[in-house]
């Protein structure tokens, strides 16, 4: 039923695209006039300034932000939901907990989240929080706008809040020690210093709180691999252009994902951020894995 | 003895070749191998002919405990030879992958750490076992344990096997609690017990006792152990704590015996469990009743095999080599702590 229902989209997408809708805003972060002396970063295979990135995976996610579920759907056939499902399903969320949803901009892991603790029964009455946060505007509208249609608003839910903010996770706004669980799904891959958003996420738990990142990563089995590459750059980018029009943003989402460490490398970036008890588990043979740490 | 050396090479093989395959942390690998070297020398005077001896139940003879001595300081010594190759290695792959930089701890901070995560571990679940009365051997339980701790809610990830985990931790605290008091009792294995049968049947009382508190969630506890995904835990359990009482008691036979006899009590442990589930009587007198039967039949079967060795040896010779290899795959990644 959700195939079709999907498919039907996809076609109906097709159709009424004509050309690309997004306007291509370039007012994201001015990135000032940096000398010749500023550090590199990757931008997919491109070699870019560091303040150049984020503006660039600004300008990506500003111009897929409209079709961005319907794009996960397609490239993902339908697996991405999954992917997140078991993530929810793995933090395990409890009544009295507060969530920060870092890059959680249409709210997926939120969402999942809400109606997780929704159905589990709360005697107490314990109030649960949630903060969907992301650092593109665009992305939280979107998200903002699907909560409505959801019914998942702060006066519809029992014992539970939900705040949107527009933060940048290497700058968190937000005090120490405030969050039990922060996730980050889909977005660390697209920050500057990962380093950074790491001791930000461990500041801003309390102690005992969990950090959980679901991300692309890197398969277990070189043929499997081998599939998988041909796929993302031969299949997904066409992809890209066809249903949203976009042909660089996915190319550059299918070169970040290569260019993200694999499993044990990030492993041991989290622990060097102060995590313990560090580990990973990886989904569908690698291509994306779950990887869980705590301020303890 | 060949057969030995030929096992000795394997388990260092392997040894070299988990650093490279093994996802978890290096932590859990150190703990693997004592383990199966350990494994290893309890098998060793199978293999020698020279030492097996009859029944040598509560027969303890100097040379055997020399004999026993050495085995363990030569073993202390390749452990700590071993580490220190691993580390090496270790350290060399960490600068090679160029992911080491300078930030990698050393490994006294390491194990530090692991053990800081062991503790918070053990209060948790410690504090949990207090809900279990109410709520089973659950993720909620654990929930509650934490809260108590100070912790919020999410870090039962840290369990991820939830309600077992709370099993297995009971478990390994009971034991914990009964070899200790076994030990006191036989001043830490030198004193000769009486008694060889008696002292069985009370240290199988003793251990047993302990889980009346929890009666009533005990079976949801059993039916947790026997799921396939944590039998090899709670069986590796099981063997070292009647390893444990039988060691106490005075057995330092060498010869096939050694393996019948735990097994046996094994057995008779987790059959008098199952019948003090449904045991009604005041102060469970028919399960020690039971308890007493079975040891007492297990103890005439044993002398019936005794006798009838010689036409037996070719049975008992198949069994053992299958017995190794089961053992071997079971108890390999078990840790008593």
């Amino acid at each position: 039923m959700q195939t079709t229902r999907n498919l039907c989209n996809l076609t109906r997408y097709i159709l009424r695209r004509t050309v690309a809708t997004t306007a291509n805003d370039t007012t994201g972060s001015a990135g000032g006039g940096a000398g010749g002396s500023e550090q590199t970063t990757h931008f997919g295979y491109q070699t870019v300034k560091e303040s150049e990135k984020e503006r660039k995976v600004h300008e990506v996610f500003q111009q897929v932000a409209q079709s961005y579920d319907l794009m996960n759907d397609a490239m993902s056939m339908g697996i991405h939901r999954v992917w997140k499902d078991i993530f929810v399903e793995r933090l395990g969320p409890e009544h009295g907990m507060r969530l920060l949803d870092m890059a959680g901009g249409t709210g997926d892991i939120s969402f999942r989240y809400l109606k997780y603790l929704a159905k589990m029964p709360n005697p107490k009455q314990r109030e649960s929080h949630v903060t969907v946060s992301d650092i593109n505007q665009h992305m939280l509208n979107v998200g903002e706008e699907r909560a409505r249609q959801l019914g998942l608003t702060a006066d519809r839910l029992p014992n539970a809040s939900i705040a949107w903010q527009c933060a940048d996770a290497e700058k968190l706004p937000f005090k120490s020690d405030t969050y039990t669980a922060y996730t980050i799904a889909f977005g660390i891959r697209n920050c500057t210093h990962v380093d950074k958003v790491l001791s930000e996420a461990y500041r801003v738990l309390q102690p005992g709180g969990r950090f959980m990142c679901l991300e692309f990563s890197h398969l277990t089995n070189e043929t499997m691999q081998w599939l998988y590459d041909q796929y993302s750059f031969q299949v997904i980018p066409p992809m890209g252009q066809l249903l949203a029009g976009q042909w660089h943003a996915y190319q550059y989402l299918v070169e970040s994902i290569r260019r993200f460490p694999r499993q044990d490398e990030f492993k041991s970036m989290i622990e060097r951020a102060g995590f313990s008890h560090v580990s990973y588990e990886n989904l569908t043979f690698g291509v994306v894995s779950i990887h869980s740490g705590f301020k303890l | 003895m060949a057969n030995v050396r030929c096992l000795q090479k394997v388990i260092r093989l392997q040894k070299f070749v988990l650093p490279i395959n093994a996802q978890g942390c290096w932590l859990a690998i150190s703990t693997v191998t004592p383990a199966a070297v350990l494994t290893l020398q309890q098998q060793r005077p199978v293999f020698l002919p020279s030492y097996a001896v009859g029944r040598s139940y509560s027969s303890s003879s100097d040379n055997l405990d020399e004999f026993r001595a050495r085995e363990e300081q030569r073993e202390r010594e390749r452990d700590a030879a071993e580490q220190k190759a691993y580390k090496a290695t270790m350290s060399d792959a960490g600068g090679g992958a160029g992911i080491g930089g300078g930030g990698a701890p050393p490994d006294e901070e390491q194990s530090a750490k692991q053990a800081k995560v062991d503790a918070i571990r053990t209060r948790i679940l410690d504090a949990a076992l207090l809900h279990v009365p109410e709520l089973g051997w659950t993720k909620q339980a654990i929930v509650q344990g934490a809260e108590e701790s100070g912790f919020p809610s999410v870090v039962h990830g840290m369990f991820p096997d939830g309600g077992f985990a709370l099993v297995s931790h009971f478990n390994g605290k009971c034991n914990a609690e009964l070899v200790q008091s076994l030990q006191k009792r036989t001043d830490n294995g030198q004193k000769e017990v009486g008694d060889p049968l008696d002292f069985l049947v009370q240290a199988v009382r003793q251990r047993l006792s302990m889980i009346e508190p929890f009666k009533k969630q005990w079976p949801q506890a059993m039916a947790l152990i026997a799921q396939p995904a944590n039998a090899s835990t709670a069986l590796a359990q099981v063997l070292t704590l009647v390893d444990d009482i039988c060691y106490y008691s005075g057995d330092r036979s060498v010869d096939f015996g050694w393996y019948t006899r735990r097994v046996g009590l094994a057995t008779i442990m987790k059959m008098t469990e199952l019948y003090m589930l449904q045991d009604t009587s005041a102060g469970h007198a028919q399960t020690w009743e039971f308890l007493k039967n079975r040891m007492d039949e297990a103890v005439q079967l044993q002398m019936a095999l005794a006798q009838t060795e010689g036409m037996t040896q070719t049975f008992q010779r198949s069994f053992n080599s299958a017995f190794i290899t089961a053992r071997n795959i079971l108890g390999l990644g078990y840790s008593r702590h």
